[in-house]
C-alpha cells in the first residue's frame, strides 16, 4: 500500500467530519474485500458521505490529489467490484439510505443509494407494491450495489434484473459534475445513459440517487417443489417448462450436495436427503392463469422423471421451502472455511449437459462442487468449498473455476449472469471479447472517466491476451494464505 | 462535398455502389432524407463490406445517412450532411432461430414481419414492432420504436440479448450474448438502442422472443367523450390480459372502425391475450356497459398504420411520453390546439397529429411546438416531433430540449464518431 498524498484525508474530513472518514488501519481491514474473499486491497481512507454534494466533493477531492475512488454498498459483491485498487479512497454508501419518495400511484420510489434492497419492498408493501429485483443478499445488499452489478435474483426470470426497474439516475460524473439521467417515464430523447450505467460497476461514476419502479403484488402465488433423481432431469424439466412458452415467476434448481449442507443446517426445509435434486418452480398471476399453470408444470415435471411434486399448501410451507433455496449459501459454511460462487450463463437448453459437465470437472479437481442456482435464466452457480489455507486446494479451485467458465462459453454462454466481473473475471473477459469488442467499451468508460478514476482495474482485462494462465496475471498473488 | 463515386467502386466493389434515388425508397423520398439528396447509395451485403465502407467514409471525410426500410427516416433533425445514403437491408437474413430457447439472431436489414412470420411458426412471438411493412429489424432497434403492443411487450431495449456493430473506427465488435441474462461487459446494446445509428450501425442482433398467448381478441367500443375514453383505457390496461390499447380521436376513428362515428364519439380499442378462462374475464370486464364490437389483426393493423397517420408530409406529427396516469392532462392541451390525437392508455404514448394547411407559416409551427410542449409539461414527460416538413424543422430541435446529461451524451458521440461519419446533426441537440 503506498502513502495517502498528504492533505487528502484533512480534506476528506472537511467534507464528511472526523466521524465520517475512516483512515486508521484497524478501520480500514473491513474494507479489504467484498464478498469474494479470494481478492484483497486496503483502502487508503474510507468516507460515509450523507448527500450528493458531499459526495461530488469528496470526488473532486480525490482527483485534486490524484487518488482513485470506487462507491461501495454493503460489501455483498461476489466479484471485487468493491475493492479500492491502487491506494483509492472507498466511498462507503451507508448512510445514504433515505426513501425520499414513495409515490403508490406512479409505482415508482426514489431512493438514495444505500438504501437496503429488502426495504424498500417492505415499505411498498401496505401499498400492495414490491422491487422486483431479489438478489439473494437482498436483506443486505443495497439499491446502490444492484444498480452497479446490475443484480438479479430468484425471480428476474419473469420479472428482469435490475436495468428493467430503474428510471432515472443521479450521479456524480468522475470530474464532480453532478448529472441526471433518464426520467420517472423512461422514455427519453438522446443516449440510453441509464441503460449503461446499471450494470458498469462504478467505473463511470458514483450514483447518487436512484428511481425505481415499483410493481403490484400478484393475485395469486404458488410454489412448487419437484424432486427429481438427478440434476440433469431437473434440467430437463426447465427446458420443457421454457419451451411450452411457460413464463413462472421462479425456475430455481438445488442440486444433492446443497440439500446436504441444507439439511443439516438452520435453514433446513425438509427437502428429502436422498434426492438427486430439487426443482422449485413460481407461479403467479391472476388465480385461475396461475391454477392451470401449476397443473402445467407439474406435468412437465413428471414427464421430465420427477419422483414426485409437491405444491405449498400455505405460504408458511411456501416460505420453508424458500428459506432452503435463500439459504443455501450459508448452510454451504459447514461444508468449508471458504466458498467460491461462479456465476455463468449458458442456453437454458445446454443446461443439463453443461451441469453434467460442470460436476465432472468438480470431480476431476477432487472438489467440493455443489450447484444451487437460477435454472429459468441458465444462470448458473456452481458453488466450491474449499479451504484457502491449503495452497494445493486453492490451485485445484481456481484451475477448476476457469475450466467451468471455459465449458460454459463453448455451449454458448457468458461469464457472468449477474454477479459482475470486478476483479474476478477480468481477465476471462477475453473468453468472449476480443480487443475490437472490448475497444467500444473502452470508448464508453471514456467518455465519462477519460483518465480512469472511478473504480478503475475492474471489468477490462489486466494484459492485452486477456486470458493468462498464470494466477499472478488474475490478481491471484495477493492471495493471503 | 462530393465522393468520386469510382474510388468508392474500387474500394468497396462495384455492387456495393449505387446511384441514388435508391428505387425503392424513391416515393418515400422525394425530398430526400429532411432536404438532403445524398448522390449515392451503398448497400453492403456483409458485415465486412458495412465496416469497409464506413472506414473508407472516414478516411474521405465523408457522412452517411443510415437506413434500414426507410420508414423512420423522417425522424431526425435535418442532417448537417449526407454524401451516402448507406443502406442496411441487404445485411438480411435470420441466422439463427432456436424454438427450445425463444431467442433468434438475425441481419439487421431483416424485414421485422419476416422475423415475426418465423417466430409464430416456431411458437413464439417477436415483442419487436414498428409501423410500415418495409420495417426491419436493425431500424426498429436503431429508432426504439414502438407499436401499441408495447403495453405487453415494454420497450425495444429489453429484447436485445445481444449485437454486432461496424463503427467508423473500422471494428467490427460484439457486445452482450445469445443467454438471456448477462452482465459481462458493458451494456452496450442499450446504448445503441435507440440511438439512430449515430454511434455505429448495427450489423446483426440477438433478439429475446416471447410466449404467444393462447387465444386473442380484438375488441371495439365507442364512448361519448375523451374523458370516458381515457377512464375506460386505463380500466383496460390494468386487465391481466391487456395487449394493446388505444384511443382515437373521433376524426381518425374511422379509419380503424371502418365505420364513421355518431356525434364525436372516440373509439377505444383493445387487444386481449391469454388463455381461454381469463379471457373471458377479461372480456366481460371490458364490455360492462359498453356496446361491444369484434375486431381482428386487421383491426390492430389498421391501429399501428395510424401511427403513420396524424400528420403527414403536409402536416406535423409529435410523439409524447408522459406519465401513464397523466395522459389525459397531456392530450388536453393538444386537443385545445387543434390537434388530432391517438392514446395508447397504460403506456406513457400520445400521438397528436396537427395539419398544415396552405399558408402555414412559422407561427403556425410555433402553436404546434407550444401545444405539444404545454401537453408533455402536464404529462411529466417530453416530445419528439416525428414528422414535419423539412422547412417546419429548420431551427428547432426535434426531440425538444436537450435532457440534463447531454454534455456526456456529445462526449459518447465524440468518442465513438470523432469525425461525424454517422448521420451528422440529426439526433438530439444536433449530435
Amino acid at each position: 500500500m503506498g502513502a495517502t498524498p498528504s492533505g487528502l484525508i484533512a480534506d476528506l474530513v472537511d467534507v464528511v467530519g472526523a466521524g465520517a472518514c475512516l483512515h486508521r488501519a484497524e478501520e480500514l481491514f473491513v474494507y479489504e474485500c467484498d464478498g469474494l474473499t479470494l481478492h484483497r486491497a486496503r483502502p487508503s481512507a474510507v468516507v460515509l458521505p450523507r448527500d450528493t454534494d458531499q459526495v461530488a466533493r469528496v470526488v473532486k477531492a480525490c482527483r485534486r490529489a490524484g487518488v482513485p475512488f470506487v462507491a461501495r454498498g454493503a460489501g455483498t459483491g461476489l466479484s471485487g467490484g468493491a475493492l479500492a485498487l491502487e491506494n483509492g479512497v472507498v466511498i462507503e454508501c451507508a448512510r445514504m439510505d433515505r426513501v425520499l419518495e414513495l409515490d403508490p400511484l406512479e409505482r415508482l420510489a426514489v431512493v438514495q443509494p444505500g438504501v437496503i434492497n429488502a426495504h424498500l419492498s417492505e415499505l411498498a408493501a401496505p401499498h400492495g407494491l414490491f422491487y422486483a429485483p431479489d438478489p439473494s443478499s437482498q436483506a443486505a445488499c443495497t439499491i446502490g450495489g444492484n444498480v452497479a452489478e446490475n443484480s438479479g435474483g430468484p425471480h428476474t426470470l419473469k420479472y428482469g434484473t435490475t436495468t428493467n426497474h430503474v428510471l432515472a439516475l443521479e450521479m456524480v460524473l468522475p470530474d464532480g459534475e453532478v448529472v441526471r439521467m433518464g426520467s420517472a417515464v423512461a422514455w427519453d430523447s438522446g443516449y440510453d445513459l441509464v441503460g449503461v450505467v446499471v450494470g458498469s460497476e462504478g467505473t463511470l461514476g458514483v450514483v447518487t440517487e436512484v428511481t425505481v419502479r415499483l410493481v403490484p403484488r400478484p393475485d395469486a402465488v404458488e410454489t412448487l417443489l419437484a424432486i427429481f433423481p438427478d440434476v440433469v432431469s431437473a434440467c430437463r424439466a426447465v427446458g420443457a417448462v421454457i419451451k411450452a412458452g411457460l413464463l413462472p415467476a421462479a425456475l430455481e434448481i438445488v442440486d444433492r450436495r446443497t440439500i446436504e449442507a441444507v439439511e443439516a443446517s438452520v435453514y433446513a426445509a425438509g427437502l428429502p436427503r436422498d434426492a438427486g435434486a430439487v426443482l422449485l418452480a413460481e407461479l403467479d398471476g391472476p388465480r385461475a392463469a396461475v391454477t392451470r399453470e401449476v397443473e402445467r408444470v407439474r406435468a412437465l415435471c413428471d414427464e421430465s422423471g420427477a419422483a414426485r411434486v409437491e405444491v405449498a399448501r400455505d405460504e408458511a410451507e411456501r416460505q420453508r421451502f424458500w428459506g432452503a433455496r435463500k439459504g443455501a449459501f450459508g448452510a454451504m459454511g459447514r461444508l468449508a472455511p471458504d466458498l467460491y460462487v461462479h456465476d455463468a450463463v449458458v442456453p437454458r437448453p445446454k443446461l443439463p449437459e453443461v451441469l453434467e459437465a460442470v460436476c465432472a470437472i468438480g470431480d476431476r479437481y477432487g472438489l467440493k462442487l455443489s450447484n444451487v442456482f437460477h435454472a429459468g435464466d441458465g444462470n448458473l452457480h456452481p458453488n466450491i468449498s474449499f479451504d484457502r489455507r491449503d495452497p494445493d486446494e486453492l490451485a485445484r479451485v481456481l484451475a477448476a473455476g476457469e475450466e467451468i467458465l471455459r465449458t460454459c462459453v463453448e455451449a454458448g454462454g457468458v461469464i457472468s449472469g449477474e454477479h459482475g466481473i470486478g476483479t474476478e473475471k477480468r481477465d476471462f473477459m477475453g473468453l468472449l471479447f476480443d480487443e475490437e469488442d472490448l475497444e467500444p467499451m473502452r470508448r464508453l468508460r471514456a467518455a465519462f472517466d477519460p483518465d480512469g478514476v472511478s473504480n478503475p482495474g475492474k471489468i477490462f482485462p489486466t494484459t492485452r491476451f486477456c486470458v493468462e494462465s498464470n494466477p499472478k496475471a488474475r490478481g491471484y498473488d495477493g492471495v493471503p494464505l | 462535398m462530393n465522393i468520386d463515386p469510382e474510388k468508392l467502386r474500387r474500394a468497396l466493389g462495384a455492387e456495393v455502389v449505387e446511384a441514388w434515388p435508391d428505387a425503392a425508397l424513391d416515393a418515400a423520398l422525394e425530398t430526400g432524407v429532411d432536404g438532403v439528396k445524398p448522390p449515392l447509395t451503398l448497400r453492403p451485403g456483409d458485415g465486412a463490406a458495412l465496416v469497409e465502407a464506413l472506414r473508407v467514409l472516414r478516411d474521405e471525410g465523408a457522412a452517411a445517412l443510415v437506413c434500414g426500410g426507410g420508414t423512420r427516416l423522417g425522424v431526425g433533425n435535418p442532417p448537417r450532411r449526407g454524401d451516402v445514403l448507406l443502406r442496411t437491408d441487404a445485411l438480411a437474413g435470420i441466422r439463427e432461430l432456436d424454438g427450445d430457447e425463444g431467442v433468434a439472431c438475425v441481419g439487421a436489414g431483416t424485414p421485422l414481419a419476416e422475423l415475426a412470420a418465423a417466430a409464430e411458426d416456431a411458437g413464439w412471438e417477436l415483442p419487436l414492432a414498428s409501423p410500415g411493412a418495409a420495417a426491419t429489424v436493425g431500424g426498429c432497434i436503431a429508432s426504439a420504436s414502438v407499436a401499441p403492443r408495447v403495453l405487453c411487450h415494454g420497450a425495444p431495449r429489453d429484447h436485445v440479448l445481444g449485437m454486432r456493430v461496424a463503427h467508423p473506427s473500422g471494428e467490427r465488435s460484439a457486445c452482450g450474448g445469445r443467454v438471456v441474462k448477462n452482465v459481462t461487459g458493458y451494456d452496450l446494446m442499450k446504448l445503441h438502442t435507440g440511438a439512430f445509428g449515430t454511434l455505429g450501425v448495427v450489423e446483426e442482433a440477438w433478439v429475446r422472443l416471447r410466449p404467444r398467448p393462447e387465444e386473442r381478441a380484438v375488441l371495439h367500443a365507442w364512448l361519448p367523450d375523451s374523458a370516458e375514453g381515457f377512464a375506460r383505457g386505463m380500466r383496460a390496461a390494468a386487465l391481466p390480459s391487456a395487449r394493446a390499447v388505444a384511443l382515437v380521436d373521433p376524426a381518425l376513428a374511422a379509419r380503424v372502425a371502418e365505420e364513421e362515428p355518431v356525434g364525436g364519439r372516440w373509439l377505444l380499442v383493445a387487444e386481449l391475450g391469454a388463455a381461454s378462462t381469463t379471457l373471458a374475464d377479461d372480456r366481460a370486464r371490458f364490455a360492462e356497459g359498453l356496446d361491444v364490437r369484434s375486431g381482428d389483426d386487421a383491426t390492430l393493423a389498421r391501429l399501428t398504420a395510424l401511427q403513420d397517420g396524424p400528420g403527414s408530409a403536409r402536416g406535423m406529427r409529435f410523439r409524447l411520453a408522459v406519465r401513464p396516469t397523466r395522459l389525459d392532462a397531456a392530450a388536453a392541451p393538444l386537443v385545445n390546439a387543434g390537434a388530432v390525437v391517438m392514446a395508447w392508455p397504460g403506456t406513457p404514448f400520445l400521438y397528436a397529429g396537427f395539419p398544415l394547411f396552405e399558408g402555414a407559416d412559422e407561427l403556425t409551427v410555433d402553436d404546434a411546438f407550444r401545444a405539444a410542449r404545454v401537453g408533455a409539461r402536464a404529462g411529466g414527460g417530453s416530445l419528439v416531433l416525428e414528422a414535419a416538413p423539412v422547412w417546419a424543422k429548420r431551427g428547432r430541435d426535434v426531440f425538444g430540449e436537450p435532457p440534463s446529461a447531454f454534455s456526456v451524451m456529445r462526449a459518447v458521440k465524440e468518442r465513438f464518431d470523432p469525425h461525424g461519419v454517422l448521420n451528422p446533426g440529426r439526433f438530439v441537440g444536433g449530435i
